[in-house]
């Protein structure tokens, strides 16, 4: 159980405080917040997420550029307090629409009796925002979205697209609309992060993808939800394959390293056709998480080349073929002095292009260093909106009153078949927001 | 109702407080909400708002839930504070509790639990009763937490009243909720109590695995960490468990996971068939790579449990080595955890794939990343005897791109690669010597002189490139100090020519004559018997045989990782130690005393740990080196002939070693206070000492001017302790160029300056034919300490434990050294602080003494130290906490001697 919570500002300003046991002293959100601060110890040069300080365990996780914090004097379960930290910060998210130091601060009250809710004792009572709606009072005070510009996973759906109102996922779930009445809708993104490395001769040395199916509801009067996957998926790779090299079994099969499921899913027929039927509860929350390192054909292939123009030049060549999506190109480059580091940004690539860049970098001293050797791997950061790397499908059969959604499964290479909501006496039909994003997360080029 | 709650925060102007009483007892519901909030506001940023408890109290009585949680949120925090005011809230908690709406029976039982008033606890019980019975589950779960609350208050009430059995009956109760409540109340209760509280049979484990199908997820690690204390009867039974459990593997918290983890990994210890021991690491394996899939903070937990796992079964991950592979854009901590597994996953398999990661990693930007990353290749060598020569050959191409910090770091695992594999590698070593300019930090420095003493015979010019290192000798690092002197020796015991001969003589003498390192002149002496006395023997000791080491990478002992794998999914598994070594919540410093290895001190034999105090009989090299693989018989020292140099050097023996004895103070030295140059040739010294109970000032002047002076007068200002002259000052005409010393007899308490304690004693000096002189002096607080101040043991602890906590305060002296516990007890003794009692705390030596000040003021001291090492540390307890500081001045002084 943990002792205390707090949030911390960049700074360190108190933004919230709770002391749930009295055991630890007051001075340690002071105390927490130097430590981080100025962290040294041994070969790490930052804090790790769990340490001790005078026989006091402090936990951090950090949200949005905000220090999610809880002390303990007991031997607790780390990864329940570091889960709960998150959680905590996803309900106040649900509950705020907005989660930031200004919306906190605009709904500390709101926001100590959700504390109050979540936590007794020191121990987790419940952390849907479903379940908390049944014992909390407190209107949120909604922050102007536009202000702001977006953070978090939210951000994805206003980066370029005109498709998806970006105001939808900086909504309050428990907050009525002014309008009066709550527009029926339901939000789920396949959100796949992909790690490659790439030798430096082109191969890939290893590749994984890190999947989530993320569902917002605002649907009223919870009903029930059917979503459709492959019917071709199987979970559980070959692990008698030596190396951990895939065997390259039926081609058209998605293979599945892992996967687990929020608890709301009822996978009855899971077995059977591949769908999952749950009853939304309110918030966000991850229906399906999913791990798959079957081999799979990387959006970008990277090549990059050194060559070493006498004792003081340098010439670089990365080149980056693309192999997907229309669209235009605007380009910069930047050479960051402090951490010695090439930047390249691209606003938009065109799929199936090519592009290259010619960087000759002339170094002040002349080095006896061997430059190819201490260059460091090209690191590429990319989001591409609509796109599947897994083909993991997920399809909309019913009606749908949004036809961007249909696009969406047009231009993607297949998609969870169908999402169905079973709604008895629907003046409106619900509407459905689905999105694929794809995202880096570790994509890198070896030298 | 407001728009914006945060305009609470911004009330600054004066007079706030009253503002918001008058606004607490507005006649208006809205208003007196408003100032509610206003009043939280200002709690929560630190303001004192304890003033208005009585106001807020009163908004108490509400039918409003949103004003009621409010309000009972100051009370929790307040009522401490306020425990008279408080008992005006107890009849409300009461009706509350017993209301028609179950939100407010749970908020008004939540609430009194919270309340740590022993009035308001009283008041609590018959609710509780109440609560634990409700028809409402909301209310059930919220008194089965108040259960805990009430336990943590006062034990005994709760046995008193049997909400112990009730909690036991919640643990049946038909929601979920309630169980997991109930589960975690009895598991803390159990938690802080040895007696069996919460036991679990079988049949509660059935129950609690039926419930954990139904339960929250936050309910299911509750369930799954009480059951892991379940030791189940046989394999059947544990194999029953786990098949129950192993869906929990499926579960999106990761905490979940873990804690079925743990339970799992306790129950196969049972399990005897190998067919179902495989086929769990096999299920198990997904859910745990998944973890790495999980926000960084959660991998880093995920990545310190599997640590853990892997050492005690390794075939649960040996597949999946790639996926510690390091991310580019891991956090630091997470990449460091990652290379600790991969090196432990490392096998004659996959060694080369791990090698191209760890190579590509000693490129990236990050130093201590990099460094890792080639110490890692270092241990996969020592670990794997058929890689080592894969690994080298990866270590001296990274050597070739000579970034510094690497080349040093390669030349560190080498050394210890030579260790393992000796008489192997050496041909590589002058690739190595070609980097020995750049060597600049003080282990791959020593490092490569080990290398050169331990090849000596093999490296042509050995001899030139450890005398390029001699030059700097003294200004070296103490770590390859002692190489260079063991190198040198090496050297010259494999070639004993002129060269080395010179040497040994700049080494030996740097070592014992130039040196305070007592490590450095002890090992020096060593060598220098050993070759004086038989270099047969040097050559047996310091050229034997070293034992091969081995690979750390599992470097828990057995017993320790038993206890850290028990502990899975706990701080205990991130942390790699036991829980009791960070686990502090029920120790207090009063119990600290009662230790039962608390020994009275004169039953106590000191040892003294200053080893240059007793050099009675020069150890032979024998004894001294156990390592000595020889283990030939101990012949006699037989005197061999010698070269001259050392005779000489056995000349100066005696003559050197230092003889480190306390000088015995000849009294006080006076501090000048006021110095001839300012005080127009007047020169006055002055100190306060202590004389058989007596306090003294003693002064000394000096007449330095041109005039001869008389008629003095000295006047002291307000001071801490009242010092005052008890007397007129007895000083005789001062003839120019003359002194004279006067004891001037003091009393206290006479003249007492109000506010913080201070140790200026501000003095004033004057004569008939110069101006006053005023001048500051600083006493040391011993001076006041009274010849009575020796306590009985018993009387010490019963003092220590009546003092509160809060009058304990602290303080670290890094720097001082205690040589000897004899000298320092009877220095301290001299200045009436009373050695009560001494303890061993692990190296450490604690003792305890006492001391009082006038009027009967006690102060209980605790030193804690390594003899012989620096740091000490001063905690005292006294009535008079204030006085603190003046306490560790005075102690500094008496300590530094």
């Amino acid at each position: 159980m943990i002792s205390q919570f707090f949030v911390l500002s960049q700074r360190g300003d108190n933004i919230v405080f709770r002391d749930y046991r009295g055991e630890v002293q007051k001075g340690s959100a002071e105390i927490f917040f130097r430590k981080v601060k100025f962290w040294e110890d041994g070969d790490l040069q930052e804090a790790p997420p769990v340490f001790n300080v005078d026989g006091v365990n402090y936990f951090h996780v950090k949200v949005v550029g905000l220090l999610f914090v809880a002390t303990t004097r007991v031997n607790v379960s780390p990864s329940l307090v570091l889960e709960l930290l998150q959680r905590i910060a996803r309900v106040i998210k649900d509950y705020l629409g907005i989660l930031n130091e200004d919306s906190l601060r605009k709904n500390f009250v709101l926001v100590y009796e959700l504390l109050d809710e979540v936590i007794d004792f020191g121990y987790v009572q419940t952390t849907s925002t479903e379940m908390l709606k049944a014992y909390v009072f407190n209107e949120p005070l909604v922050v102007d979205a536009a202000r702001l510009s977006p953070l978090g996973p939210g951000s994805i759906f206003t980066q370029g697209t005109k498709r998806m109102p970006g105001i939808a996922v900086t909504k309050s779930v428990v907050a009525t609309e002014p309008g009066g009445r709550r527009r029926e809708e339901i939000f789920v993104d396949i959100i796949e992060k992909i790690s490659i490395t790439f030798s430096s001769s082109g191969y890939i040395l290893t590749s994984e993808i890190d999947g989530t199916i993320q569902m917002k509801s605002y649907l009223s009067g919870n009903p029930e939800i059917r979503l459709a996957l492959n019917e071709d998926l199987s979970i559980g790779r070959n692990v008698g394959a030596a190396y951990g090299y895939r065997s390259s079994s039926g081609s058209g099969t998605v293979v599945l390293d892992d996967c687990n499921f929020h608890e709301s899913v009822r996978l009855d027929s899971f077995d059977i056709d591949r769908t999952l039927s749950l009853i939304p509860p309110d918030g966000e929350f991850p229906v399906m998480n999913y791990r798959m390192t079957q081999e799979f054909r990387p959006p970008f292939r990277i090549n990059a080349l050194i060559e070493e123009a006498g004792s003081l030049k340098t010439l670089h060549y990365i080149r980056v073929s693309f192999e997907l999506e229309p669209g235009a190109v605007g380009q910069t480059t930047d050479f960051k002095e402090a951490n010695k580091r090439l930047e390249w940004s691209l606003k938009k690539i065109v799929g199936g292009s090519e592009h290259t860049l010619r960087a000759k970098l002339t170094f002040a001293q002349e080095s006896h260093v061997n430059v190819t050797k201490e260059s460091g791997p090209v690191s590429v950061t990319f989001t591409i909106p609509m796109y599947n790397a897994s083909r993991l499908q997920f399809s909309i059969l019913s009606r749908c009153p949004v036809c961007t959604a249909v696009s969406i499964t047009q231009l993607t290479l297949n998609v969870v078949k169908y999402l169905q909501i079973a709604k008895k006496s629907a003046t409106h039909e619900p509407y459905r927001w689905v999105r694929y994003v794809t995202q880096a997360n570790s994509y890198v080029a070896r030298i | 109702m407001s728009r914006n709650d945060s305009k609470y925060f911004s009330t600054t102007k004066k007079g706030e407080i009253p503002e918001l009483k008058e606004e607490l007892n507005s006649q208006y519901k809205d208003k007196r909400k408003d100032a509610v909030k206003k009043v939280i506001a200002a709690m929560t940023v630190g303001k004192d708002v304890s003033s208005l408890f009585t106001d807020v109290v009163n908004c108490m009585q509400t039918e409003n839930l949103e004003l009621k949680k409010l309000v009972y949120l100051y009370l929790i925090n307040y009522a401490k504070s306020q425990p008279d005011l408080a008992i005006l809230a107890v009849n409300t908690f009461v009706k509350d509790s017993q209301d028609p709406n179950p939100l407010i029976r749970a908020l008004a039982v939540r609430t009194m639990g919270c309340i740590r008033v022993d009035k308001i606890t009283e008041y609590l019980c018959d609710p509780l009763q109440r609560c634990l019975k409700d028809d409402d589950p909301y209310v059930r779960k919220t008194a089965a937490i108040c259960v805990a609350k009430l336990y943590d208050i006062n034990a005994e009430l709760v046995e008193d009243r049997g909400f112990l059995e009730s909690l036991k009956d919640l643990i049946s109760d038909n929601n979920p909720m309630v169980v997991a409540n109930a589960v975690a109340a009895l598991a803390e209760i159990q938690e802080n109590n040895s007696r069996p509280i919460f036991e679990i049979s079988s049949h509660t484990l059935s129950k609690l695995l039926t419930a954990l199908n139904e339960c929250t997820e936050w309910g299911q690690v509750f369930i799954l960490d009480a059951l892991s204390r379940y030791k189940a009867a046989d394999a059947r039974e544990a194999e029953n468990i786990v098949e129950r459990v192993t869906p929990r593997l499926q579960h999106a918290n990761c905490a979940v996971v873990l804690s079925a983890v743990k339970m799992i990994l306790l129950q196969m210890e049972l399990i005897t068939s190998t067919d179902v021991v495989r086929n769990l690491c096999k299920k198990m394996a997904p859910p745990l790579v998944t973890l790495l899939s999980a926000e960084p903070e959660i991998q880093y937990v995920a990545l310190r449990n599997i640590n853990l796992i892997v050492q005690r079964r390794p075939t649960i991950l040996a597949h999946e080595i790639k996926v510690f592979f390091c991310k580019y854009n891991d956090p630091i901590y997470v990449k460091m955890e990652k290379l600790e597994i991969m090196i432990k996953l490392a096998s004659d398999r996959n060694i080369d794939q791990v090698l191209l990661e760890f190579k590509e990693y000693a490129t990236e930007v990050d130093v201590d990343f990099v460094r890792k990353a080639v110490r890692a290749i270092g241990r996969c060598a020592i670990k794997l005897e058929r890689a080592a020569e894969r690994c080298i050959s990866v270590l001296l191409e990274l050597i070739k791109i000579k970034v510094n910090y690497v080349v040093q770091e390669a030349i560190i695992v080498i050394k210890d690669i030579f260790r393992r594999y000796p008489n192997t590698y050496e041909s590589i070593i002058a690739t190595l010597c070609e980097s020995l300019d750049t060597l600049d930090e003080p282990e791959a420095k020593a490092s490569m002189i080990w290398i050169i003493g331990e090849y000596a015979e093999r490296i042509d010019n050995a001899d030139e490139l450890l005398e390029s290192f001699l030059e700097s000798f003294p200004e070296e690092p103490a770590q390859v100090q002692l190489q260079l002197l063991t190198a040198t020796v090496k050297l010259f015991l494999k070639k004993p020519t002129e060269g080395p001969q010179q040497m040994i003589q700049v080494v030996l003498n740097n070592a014992t004559v130039e040196t305070d390192n007592p490590d450095l002149r002890d090992r020096a002496y060593i060598y220098w018997r050993l070759l004086s006395t038989d270099p047969e023997a040097a050559k047996d000791v310091v050229l034997a045989e070293k034992p091969v080491i081995t690979d750390d990478s599992n470097q828990l002992e057995p017993s320790l990782l038993d206890e850290l794998l028990a502990n899975i999914a706990t701080l205990s598994s991130v942390y790699h130690k036991p829980p009791d070594v960070f686990v502090t919540r029920v120790l207090s410093s009063a119990q600290r005393t009662e230790d039962e290895d608390y020994v009275e001190g004169s039953e106590t034999g000191f040892s003294d740990a200053n080893p240059a105090n007793g050099p009675a009989s020069p150890p032979t090299g024998r004894q001294l080196a156990p390592a000595s693989a020889t283990g030939a018989p101990a012949t006699p020292p037989s005197v061999a002939p010698l070269p001259d140099l050392l005779g000489d050097l056995m000349g100066m023996d005696n003559s050197i070693v230092p003889v480190d004895q306390p000088a015995t103070p000849s009294g006080p030295p006076l501090h000048i206070l006021l110095p001839a140059s300012t005080g127009q040739g007047l020169q006055i010294s002055a100190q306060l000492t202590r004389q058989d109970g007596q306090i003294f000032y003693s002064l000394l002047f000096e007449n330095n001017s041109q005039v001869t002076l008389d008629g003095f007068m000295i006047q002291f200002n307000k001071n801490t302790f009242g010092l005052a002259a008890a007397g007129p000052l007895q000083v005789p005409q001062l003839q120019p160029g003359t002194s004279a010393r006067t004891h001037l007899p003091m009393v206290t308490f006479q003249n007492m300056s109000q506010g913080p304690p201070s140790s200026l004693l501000q003095v004033a000096v004057k004569n008939n034919q110069q101006p006053v002189w005023y001048f500051n002096d600083k006493f040391s607080l011993h001076v006041f300490f009274t010849e009575d101040g020796r306590m009985e043991r018993s009387s010490f602890l019963e003092t220590w434990r009546s003092l509160p906590d809060s009058n304990e305060v602290s303080k670290d002296f890094p720097a001082i050294v205690i040589g000897s516990a004899d000298a320092t007890l009877e220095r301290l003794a001299a200045s009436n602080m009373f050695f009560i009692a001494k303890r061993k705390n692990a190296n450490q030596d604690v003792f305890y003494f006492s001391s009082k000040l006038p009027k009967g003021v006690p102060f209980l001291i605790e030193l804690t130290t390594v003899i012989g090492n620096p740091g000490v540390k001063c905690a005292i307890k006294s009535p008079s906490p204030e006085m603190s500081s003046l306490f560790f001045e005075a102690i500094e002084t008496l300590l530094m001697g």
